[in-house]
């Protein structure tokens, strides 16, 4: 089988050397120039040729995972799967059962989990920086980032979900529950921040940020313009954009990107 | 991002079917499948596949050149550098002249119980 590398060499000379046909990005063909010192020849009549798109969109088709789920909801013990994320600074807990149902929560810090037994618990495991706890799923980040094993730490912080699901302390403080807000009323205060603070920040770099949904307490975002593909894109959403959303709106939950970094009209990766 | 060593797609083609060579693209590339057997007329179902060796920055399954391409589920084999073999199946998707088809996923991560 040819590889790719090989493939592109061959296409390469092939062009040029070959001067017969040159194929424009419309898809227009000029002769080559031994062409040109052929006898004119009536050119035939030209149909109108519709015009091939330039570039054609990339759709996305639903995966069908085969993972239905990391735990089965009815099953009586508590399960709790971890999950790394790719940067190794978060992982994921996903239990087999709800913990704060529709709706999400972040605390920054112990001083923050006052009241709510689960992040006590967890600030008590040394190493944890912050918690995001929403619906089935428990996010920690970890003080130290240049760590890239997470099982030690992850065995802790399994072991600190399974003590406060077992003791039926309150997983989320009643005054965080008491306090929330409508979804109706994050969204246009998230809006605000993005017409006002974000968009006009980000701006400069033709990027722009998109407000997709609310859903409970929990933002989902989009970038576009230049912020897609953008390699800062990560550190830009993270440093900037949730201190913006949670400074002007603190009780906002779980914020997620959505944006597909490898396609649309105008990326920073280019597709060519 | 892993290297991807070579990929390998089965495509089971819904209502209407197209005609070949079917094409991917490869980080803009667009290039035929190698290897393929079956066809992707209506009902029928082709496999094909390639050697890569490169970084996949992105990897897609190109739209035909006139008309409508029904796909009814595509299942990808991944062989990637340094990582175990891996496979996402897709659902349904039409594509035609002016779309291609996201095949490209990153290799699942790790899950511990704890």
């Amino acid at each position: 089988m040819r590889t790719l590398i090989s493939i592109l060499s061959a296409n390469r000379s092939k062009s040029a050397t070959s001067a017969e046909i040159n194929k424009s990005g419309d898809g227009a063909r000029t002769k080559s120039p031994a062409a040109e010192k052929s006898p004119p020849v009536a050119a035939p009549p030209t149909d109108p040729v519709p015009a091939k798109p330039l570039r054609r969109t990339v759709v996305q088709a639903p995966v069908l995972s085969a993972d239905s789920g990391p735990n089965a909801p009815g099953a009586d013990g508590i399960l709790i799967k971890a999950q790394p994320a790719a940067n190794k600074e978060q992982c994921v807990f996903m239990v087999n059962r709800s913990l704060f149902p529709g709706h999400s929560w972040w605390f920054p810090n112990f001083e923050s989990a006052e009241g709510s037994a689960l992040a006590e618990a967890l600030f008590s495991v040394d190493g944890v920086e912050s918690v995001l706890v929403h619906d089935s799923t428990v996010t920690v980040t970890r003080v130290d980032k240049s760590a890239t094993d997470w099982l030690p730490l992850a065995q802790e912080v399994g072991a600190a979900i399974r003590g406060v699901l077992s003791s039926g302390a309150p997983v989320i403080a009643e005054k965080v529950v008491r306090g929330m807000p409508s979804e109706q009323s994050i969204r246009e205060d998230i809006q605000r921040v993005i017409d006002t603070e974000v968009n006009p920040g980000v701006a400069g770099h033709g990027g722009r940020i998109s407000l997709i949904g609310v859903k409970g307490n929990a933002v989902t975002i989009q970038m576009g313009g230049g912020c897609q593909g953008c390699s800062a894109a990560d550190i830009t959403l993270k440093m900037g954009i949730h201190n913006s959303f949670r400074k002007a709106v603190p009780m906002v939950g779980a914020i997620y990107d959505e944006t597909d970094h490898a396609a649309g009209l105008n990326p920073y990766f280019s597709r060519g | 991002m892993p290297k991807l060593r070579n990929f390998r797609i089965k495509i089971e083609t819904g209502d209407p079917g197209t005609q070949g060579p079917v094409k991917f693209s490869i980080n803009s590339h667009t290039l035929p499948l190698e290897n393929v057997k079956g066809s992707p007329a209506a009902g029928q179902t082709l496999e094909g596949g390639f050697e890569v060796n490169s970084f996949a920055h992105s990897l897609t399954l190109v739209g035909p050149e006139e008309g409508r391409w029904n796909i009814k589920k595509m299942t990808v084999d991944y062989e990637n550098e340094g990582a175990p073999p891996y496979l996402v199946a897709f659902g349904e998707v039409t594509l035609d002249e002016t779309t291609e088809v996201n095949i490209w996923r990153d290799p699942p991560l790790p899950v511990y119980d704890v």
